[in-house]
């Protein structure tokens, strides 16, 4: 039946996936649920990774390093042609922001699930994208839309702003080129190392001056942008549970926030979508400061944490992405509601005990959490080998609820039910975040997480009523273990003493009084 | 058997356990027994426990032989397991000072730079070198400081993880 088959394949018969780990095999099953087949890409590290067991054609790229594998434009471009894939979703990090790659995936007649290299241009320039989002009406932080030349020039500008502000790098982002200077004695130092740093991490030292706002939430509205002139909004995500500017803890929609702002902040999302012709599915970040919100950047891709949307708003994005690719009208109605709310965690390889340091070595053991509104997006594995190679993230747990005390309910069980072994994962700290009074009532923003852990760290934890039954836990381990370790024999030849000998003299010291 | 336990944030535990057959145990902790069922799910590390009657899904991972990594319903704790035997055998190693540090890598990664030199004095937690792995750089700090004798790496190199860095030895004249 030809003919049922293509009615089942609107958009791509073959799409090639750009990426590794849990988001290459979240596109991938939505598009084999689609009847789309996926040509997967590995890395030698990701030999034996599901997302390349889980694909029609994979094909290798080289040694483990990004740069010689998953940064291989060129390698993955060609796999897609030799493989007859028609488009390559980039899915995050890697290659989703890079403009020169979009480009020449549309060069060689190949689609780019993704934006046009022109909105990605625009946002991908810290100051570009302020000085479109000023054009177009849309709220930035108080500061300056060009770069400034040197220290005196912001000294200068500092002074007009008023301290505190920010030093930020204009190519920047994950944290890396922006400072917080307090006064002016301190401008002259933060602007050098920022604007150094910048430089080594970016290859671009401009640097330019924000406002400083004091505890800011993290407000992030979801848009999609057809390529007949519609562009929609998903409501709202919070994401203001973040260590280092990298987010732990998202929810959808925001744990508080007035009506009017919220319809308000998704009509400013759309606005600058539409400013720099977006296409696509992105995410347009503010800050939320004092009742009044700010335009953070754009990114203009796929967002790690786009689950905790589709979940409230039953809308696969990555499905609507691909549609948008294909040059498909969105079929969504004009005015989408959500049910529920959904709160994801993400389930890092670090430990917390250690500074958040990457713990790297075999996956020893899993046991994944499941049941009513919970989803979980990963690909680990038991005796999967986490390297140091790539981002330390293994995967997200999502849990849906009716209310957000039924979903954050949910979410701690999900944490009580999970189980990683071999590895130390930060699911302990996001067990006491989900737990603590400040989030449960929905009262936090970006300064929570380090405050919550400079606390621990000067008054300790609380005693945990579990302490006592983890030390006798530990002891019958021991006990345990070692009658284990005496019935087994010490060598493989058969010379040593049997099982049954050891069992025996094991019987025998046991019984002897103590 | 008797253990001593120490947890890593502090408190300390010193227990007594008798097997009961069938993987039950009498466990007496701090002056209190308690009846416990005890059994292996996998072989991997997941355990069964019942503690008079209560119910725990309990794992363990050993990181080193004494420490370990236990986990109860979504909490993490580290403790460090000794039995009357090893208590014993420590008692007579260990006390005295260690002469010399070797300071290896705790993670995998690759060296992005070592910012002492041979010959350089060095304080205890002073960072040594930088280490990065999944996008990330951490420091890498002596524990008791000295005078650095050896340096066994250099920028650009992959580790392993508990490779030598660098090798320390004890401050000339020493102030006590």
């Amino acid at each position: 039946m030809p003919a049922a088959v293509n009615q089942s394949r609107p958009y791509f018969d073959k799409i090639l996936i750009a990426n590794r780990g849990e988001i290459a095999l979240r596109i991938g099953r939505t598009c084999r649920d689609l009847g789309i087949d996926v040509v997967a890409v590995y890395s030698e590290a990701d030999r034996k990774a599901l997302h390349a067991r889980f694909s029609l054609d994979s094909v290798p790229l080289g040694p483990s390093p990004p740069s010689e594998s998953y940064l291989r434009g060129d390698k993955i471009i060609q796999a897609a042609l030799d493989t007859g894939a028609q488009a390559i979703h980039p899915g995050f990090g890697f290659l989703s922001e890079n403009t020169a790659f979009a480009q020449a995936v549309t060069d060689a007649g190949l689609v780019f699930i993704g934006p046009p290299p022109k909105s990605m241009e625009i946002m991908g320039d810290k100051l570009s994208a302020r000085q479109a989002m000023v054009a177009a009406g849309v709220p930035v932080v108080p500061g300056t839309t060009e770069p400034v030349a040197d220290v005196e020039a912001a000294t200068l500008v500092a002074g007009e702003v008023g301290y505190p502000v920010m030093l930020k790098a204009a190519a920047g982002g994950g944290g890396k080129g922006i400072r917080i200077v307090s006064s002016a004695k301190e401008i002259d130092s933060a602007f050098r190392t920022a604007s150094g740093e910048a430089k080594n991490a970016f290859g671009d030292g401009r640097m330019y001056i924000e406002k400083f706002l004091p505890a800011p939430r993290h407000i992030e509205v979801q848009v999609l942008a057809d390529h007949h002139g519609r562009v929609l909004h998903l409501g709202e995500r919070e994401c203001s549970v973040q260590r280092r500017h990298q987010k732990l803890v998202e929810e959808a929609p925001a744990a508080s926030l007035p009506e009017e702002t919220r319809a308000e902040l998704c009509q400013a999302a759309v606005q600058a979508a539409k400013a720099v012709g977006y296409r696509s599915a992105g995410t347009v970040e503010f800050l939320y400061s004092e009742g009044k919100f700010y335009f953070l950047e754009m990114n203009t891709r796929l967002q790690v944490e786009h689950g905790v949307t589709e979940e409230i708003y039953g809308v696969d994005l990555v499905e609507q992405m691909i549609r948008i690719a294909a040059g498909q009208p969105l079929e969504l109605p004009e005015q989408l509601f959500p049910r529920g709310h959904a709160i994801e965690v993400r389930l890092n390889a670090e430990d917390p005990d250690r500074n958040f340091a990457p713990s790297t070595g075999v996956l020893r053991n899993l046991r994944l959490p499941g049941g009513p509104g919970v989803r979980i997006d990963s690909a680990a594995y038991r005796g999967m080998e986490v390297t140091p190679y790539y981002d330390s993230m293994l995967g997200k747990l999502i849990a849906w609820g009716p209310n957000r005390k039924l979903a954050l309910r949910r979410m701690i069980r999900v944490l009580q039910e999970l189980h990683v072994g071999g590895i130390k994962t930060s699911a302990g700290v996001a067990l006491r975040i989900l737990e603590s009074a400040e989030f449960q009532k929905g009262q936090y923003d970006t300064g929570f997480l380090e405050a919550m852990l400079a606390a621990e760290e000067d008054l300790g934890r609380p005693i945990s009523p579990l302490e006592e039954v983890a030390a006798i836990a530990a002891a019958l381990h021991r006990q345990h273990t070692a009658a284990r370790a005496q019935l087994r024999p010490t060598t493989g030849n058969g010379t040593g003493p049997s099982p049954w000998v050891l069992q025996g003299r094991r019987n025998l010291v046991d019984h002897q009084p103590r | 058997m008797k253990y001593f336990l120490k947890l890593a944030r502090g408190r300390s535990f010193e227990l007594a356990i008798e097997e009961a057959g069938e993987g039950r145990y009498r466990v007496d902790m701090d002056g209190r027994s308690f009846e416990a069922d005890f059994s292996d799910v996998d072989r991997l590390g997941q355990y069964a426990l019942r503690l008079d009657g209560k119910a725990f899904a309990v794992s363990i991972g050993e990181m080193e032989t004494k420490e370990l990594q236990v986990n109860i319903a979504g909490e993490s704790f580290s403790i460090v397991a000794e039995d009357e035997r090893e208590r014993k055998a420590g008692e007579f190693s260990g006390g005295g000072k260690a002469r010399g540090e070797t300071i290896t890598a705790f993670m995998p990664g690759i060296v992005i730079g070592v910012r002492v030199e041979v010959g350089d004095k060095v304080d205890a937690g002073q960072a040594v070198a930088v280490l990065e792995a999944m996008k990330m750089q951490n420091e890498v700090a002596s524990e008791q400081g000295g005078v650095v004798e050896e340096i066994l790496v250099e920028a650009g190199q992959a580790v392993q993880a508990n490779q030598p860095l660098l090798r320390l030895g004890p401050e000339a004249e020493a102030a006590e």
